[in-house]
C-alpha cells in the first residue's frame, strides 16, 4: 500500500505551463505524489523566471534565483524541450503518450503555432486530459485575450467591493487570480482524473481564472442578484457590526483588526479594554457613533503591541488579528509550532523555506521532498531513462540547442 | 445524480455547514456527486446568512441556495442518531468542522477549520478577514498613512474550500487507485490555505530582506503600471510588466516620448518615476472610453481590463456565452442568478445551477 501522502502515485502530469496559476494547479498534484514532469525550453523558459531577461542575467545564473519559480514548482522533474524544432515536438508527443493530462496556460495562439493542442494530444494517448486555463477561458469572444493574475482580479469586479466609499474599485493584488486559478486548476485536474480512472476516457478540460475569482466576490454577487442593488463599499466598516475596523498599534505601520459581531463579543472587548469603550451601547448606538467609537477603539490600542493585544482579545474571545508583513509569516508562533515552512537545500540558492500544503494527514504535513529542479536538471532521467534516447542522440540534442540546461537569448547559437 | 458526470457514484455528507465546507461540497455536487446537507433542527448556518431573498431563514438565504444546488437536506433531528451513523458510515467522503462528533466514516474524513489542531492560533475565534491580516494581504491595502483596509466577504473561506475539495478528492480518488485502503482524516487550515497569496513574498524577504510595503491604493510593488483608473466613463485595470507592453501601451496611449526613456524599460524603474509617468497616464486615460481602450489595448497585447460593477458582472458578453452567472431554483420556485462553477470538463460537464433543497426536504428519504 502507498503512503496517504503519496495519494496520486502513479499518475504523471505534463506540465507546459509558466508564471504563477498553472504551475501552482500542478504542484498540488506534486505536493500529493504525482509524477509532474515540467517542460520549458532554453529559450522559452518559465517567464516567471524572469520577464526582464538579460545575458548578464544568464551569466548570473538568474534563472535558477527566482523565489517566485522555485516557490511554485518544488516537487516536480524537468526537461527543456525546444518545440518549434520537430525533433523536440517529437519528444514532447512521447512525454504525453505515457501520461494521464497535460496542463497548459498559454495565450490561445501559442500551442496552434507549435502545431500541438489537444487533437494532437489525443491522436498519441486518446485517454489524455488537456487542463487549459487561459484568463477568460478557451470561449467565447475574449477567449484569446490576456491577462496577468492582476488583471483577473480587476475583470471579476472584486474591486468594486474593496476599499472606501469615494476612491477607486480597491485592489487586493498579490495575482489573487493566479493563487485562485491555480487552486482551481487542481482541482479541475482531478475531477477529470476520476473520471479518466473509472472510464479510460480523457477529455479537454477549461478553465477560466477570472471565474475562479467570482465566488470570492460572491457576497457581492449575490447581494446584487438578490437585492438588486451591489453592497455599498465602507472601506474596513460593516453594515450590521461595530465595532469592525483596523486600529493603530505600538511600532511602525503595526495594526490590528478588531471584528465585533454580537453582543458577546462587545461585552468581552469592554471588559478587556477597561473604560476606554464606556458610553457605548447596543449596536445601534455604537453605529450611530461609529467615528466616535473607532477614534476611542484606536486611542486604546494606539500604544499597544499588536501581537500581545491580539492575544489578549482572542483570549476573551473577541476575534482579532495583527496585520503582519510578508516575512511576519517566517516566523509566525503558530506557522512554527505546526511545521509549515520546511527547509530544503536548493541548488545555487541554498536552504530555502518551503511553504507547506494547507491540508495535512496527522500532526506533519505532506513532505517536501525535493526543491524547484534547476532548468533541464532531469533531462537524461527522463528523456534518456523513461523515453529511451540513447546518450549519443541526447549528447547531439545538447549540440543542437533543442535541450539544455542553460538559458539562451532567443537567436543565440548554443556554445 | 448524472451517471456520467465525473463524481457519479460518490456520497458526500455535510456536517458542519460553514461557507468552507458548503463550497467545497457544492463542487462535488456541480459534477455529479450524491451529497447530503446533514443539518441540525434549525439548519446550516448559511441558511441565516444575508442577503435574505423576499422571506426568512431557513429557506431564503441567497449565500445558502448558492452552495447548496443540487445538494439534498436532511435533518438529523428527524431521522435520528441510527440513521445519521449509518449515513456517515456509508459516505465516501464527511465534511466537518474538526470537532470531535462520534460518527465513525468509513471512508474519507475532511476537517476544515480555521488554523488546524496544535498551535497556538488553535482556539482563536476565526474570520475571513482575520486570515487575510495574519497572512500579510491586508497590511498593504489601502492609503499609505493607513489604516489598512480590510477585504470583505468570504474569501478565505471560499479559498479553503477549494482546496479542501483538491485534498479530499485525492484521498476519494487514491481509494479506487489502490493507493489507500485505511479510512484517512485529512485535515485543511482556512488560515494556511490563504497563504498561498503571500507565500512568494514570504520567501522573497528571506532572499532579499526586502518587506512589501504599502504604496497607497492601487499600487503595488513592483509591478508598474498597475492598477485601476478612471476614462471617460468607467474604470480601466493595468497591468503593464514587460518591455514590449511598456511600448506597446506608449504607442496607444500616445505617449511615445516616454517609450525608449532607458529608466523606464524596467517595472521597478517606472515604479520608481511614477510622479512622472501617472499624470501623463491619467490624463490620457480621460480621452477614452474604458470599453474602447480595453479593446485597443487587447488588441496590442496589452493585458488591460474592464472592472466591471456587479451590474455589469450580468451584462459582458464573455461571460453570459460562457453561462458564468446560472440559476438556482429555491424551495418555493423563485430562481436566483449565482456563480457557476469555473471549470468545465467538456465531455463530462457540470450542472450549471439547479434545484436548493428546503431545510430536511429529503429527510423522509432515509428515516
Amino acid at each position: 500500500m502507498k503512503g496517504t501522502h503519496d495519494a496520486l502515485a502513479g499518475i504523471r502530469i505534463i506540465d507546459l505551463s509558466m508564471g504563477w496559476a498553472g504551475p501552482l494547479a500542478a504542484r498540488q498534484l506534486a505536493d500529493m505524489g504525482a509524477d509532474v514532469i515540467k517542460v520549458e525550453s532554453c529559450e522559452r523558459f518559465d517567464w516567471w523566471r524572469s520577464w526582464e531577461a538579460t545575458q548578464a542575467w544568464i551569466d548570473d545564473d538568474g534563472a535558477e534565483k527566482s523565489t517566485a519559480f522555485n516557490t511554485v514548482n518544488r516537487n516536480k522533474r524537468n526537461v527543456t524541450l525546444d518545440l518549434e524544432d520537430d525533433e523536440g515536438r517529437d519528444l514532447l508527443l512521447r512525454l504525453v503518450a505515457g501520461a494521464n493530462a497535460v496542463v497548459e496556460n498559454f495565450s490561445g495562439s501559442v500551442l496552434p503555432k507549435l502545431r500541438l493542442g489537444y487533437d494532437v494530444f489525443k491522436a498519441v494517448n486518446p485517454a489524455i486530459i488537456l487542463l487549459s486555463m487561459p484568463a477568460f477561458g478557451s470561449t467565447g469572444p475574449w477567449a484569446g485575450f490576456r491577462a496577468y493574475g492582476s488583471t483577473v482580479e480587476q475583470s471579476s469586479g472584486l474591486p468594486h467591493l474593496t476599499g472606501r466609499t469615494g476612491d477607486p474599485p480597491t485592489m487586493q493584488h498579490v495575482a489573487l487570480g493566479d493563487a485562485v486559478g491555480g487552486l482551481n486548476g487542481s482541482a479541475a485536474l482531478l475531477t477529470a482524473l476520476r473520471h479518466q480512472s473509472r472510464t479510460g476516457e480523457g477529455q479537454y478540460v477549461d478553465l477560466s481564472q477570472v471565474e475562479g475569482l467570482f465566488p470570492m466576490a460572491a457576497h457581492g454577487i449575490l447581494e446584487y442578484t438578490a437585492t438588486g442593488s451591489a453592497p455599498v463599499r465602507l472601506g474596513s466598516r460593516h453594515r450590521e457590526y461595530a465595532p469592525h475596523g483596523v486600529y493603530p498599534c505600538a511600532g511602525d505601520d503595526d495594526w490590528i483588526v478588531i471584528q465585533v459581531r454580537d453582543d458577546a463579543e462587545w461585552q468581552a472587548l469592554k471588559r478587556v479594554s477597561g473604560d476606554a469603550l464606556a458610553g457605548f451601547g447596543d449596536v445601534a448606538d455604537r453605529h450611530a457613533r461609529q467615528d466616535d467609537l473607532d477614534a476611542r477603539l484606536g486611542a486604546w490600542t494606539a500604544d499597544q503591541d499588536a501581537n500581545e493585544l491580539m492575544f489578549r482579545l482572542q483570549q476573551a474571545r473577541v476575534p482579532a488579528a495583527a496585520t503582519h508583513r510578508n516575512g511576519d509569516l517566517l516566523e509566525d508562533p503558530h506557522l512554527a509550532a505546526r511545521g509549515f515552512w520546511q527547509w530544503r537545500d536548493r541548488a545555487v540558492v541554498g536552504s530555502q523555506p518551503n511553504p507547506s500544503p494547507a491540508y495535512r494527514i496527522g500532526a506533519k504535513p505532506f513532505p517536501v521532498v525535493a526543491p524547484a529542479p534547476t532548468l533541464g536538471q532531469h533531462n537524461d532521467e527522463v528523456l534518456g531513462d523513461l523515453l529511451g534516447v540513447s546518450k549519443d542522440d541526447l549528447a547531439r540534442l545538447r549540440r543542437t540547442g533543442i535541450i539544455g540546461e542553460k538559458p539562451r537569448m532567443r537567436g543565440i547559437t548554443p556554445s | 445524480m448524472v451517471q456520467d458526470q465525473a463524481l457519479a457514484g460518490i456520497r458526500v455528507v455535510d456536517i458542519s455547514g460553514s461557507v468552507s465546507t458548503g463550497f467545497c461540497a457544492k463542487v462535488f455536487a456541480d459534477y455529479g456527486a450524491d451529497v447530503i446537507n446533514l443539518e441540525p433542527e434549525g439548519g446550516f448556518r448559511t441558511r441565516n446568512l444575508a442577503p435574505l431573498i423576499g422571506g426568512t431563514a431557513p429557506n431564503a438565504s441567497a449565500m445558502h441556495a448558492w452552495l447548496s444546488t443540487n445538494k439534498k437536506s436532511v435533518r438529523a433531528d428527524a431521522i435520528g442518531p441510527a440513521q445519521c451513523a449509518t449515513i456517515i458510515g456509508e459516505a465516501d467522503l464527511l465534511l466537518d468542522d474538526g470537532q470531535e462528533h462520534g460518527f465513525d466514516c468509513g471512508g474519507v474524513r475532511s476537517s476544515i477549520s480555521w488554523y488546524g489542531r496544535g498551535g497556538p492560533y488553535e482556539n482563536f475565534v476565526g474570520t475571513d478577514a482575520q486570515c487575510f491580516a495574519l497572512n500579510g494581504m491586508i497590511r498593504n491595502i489601502g492609503p499609505i498613512e493607513g489604516p489598512p483596509i480590510m477585504t470583505a466577504g468570504y474569501q478565505a473561506e471560499v479559498t479553503a474550500g477549494i482546496t479542501a475539495y483538491t485534498a479530499s478528492l485525492a484521498q476519494v480518488l487514491a481509494g479506487e487507485l489502490g493507493n489507500r485502503r485505511n479510512p484517512v482524516h485529512i485535515e485543511t487550515s482556512i488560515f494556511e490555505s490563504c497563504i498561498c497569496f503571500t507565500d512568494v513574498g514570504a520567501v522573497g524577504f528571506h532572499n532579499s530582506g526586502l518587506q512589501a510595503s504599502r504604496m497607497g491604493i492601487n499600487r503595488f510593488p513592483p509591478t508598474y503600471p498597475l492598477g485601476v483608473f478612471p476614462c471617460r466613463d468607467g474604470w480601466i485595470g493595468v497591468t503593464v510588466l514587460t518591455p514590449s507592453q511598456w511600448h506597446s501601451f506608449c504607442k496607444l496611449l500616445g505617449m511615445d516620448e516616454l517609450a525608449e526613456v532607458p529608466l523606464f524599460q524596467s517595472s521597478v524603474g517606472r515604479l520608481q518615476a511614477r510622479d512622472v509617468i501617472e499624470p501623463l497616464m491619467c490624463e490620457r486615460f480621460e480621452t477614452f472610453s474604458a470599453e474602447d481602450l480595453f479593446y485597443k489595448g487587447q488588441q496590442a497585447a496589452i493585458p488591460l481590463a474592464r472592472v466591471p460593477t456587479m451590474e455589469e458582472l450580468f451584462e459582458v458578453d464573455q461571460f453570459q456565452i460562457r453561462n458564468a452567472m446560472t440559476e438556482a431554483t429555491l424551495p418555493d420556485g423563485e430562481t436566483l442568478r449565482v456563480p457557476s462553477v469555473a471549470f468545465r470538463l467538456y465531455s463530462t460537464p457540470p450542472s450549471f445551477g439547479g434545484p436548493v433543497a428546503a431545510l430536511g426536504q429529503h429527510s423522509g428519504d432515509y428515516a
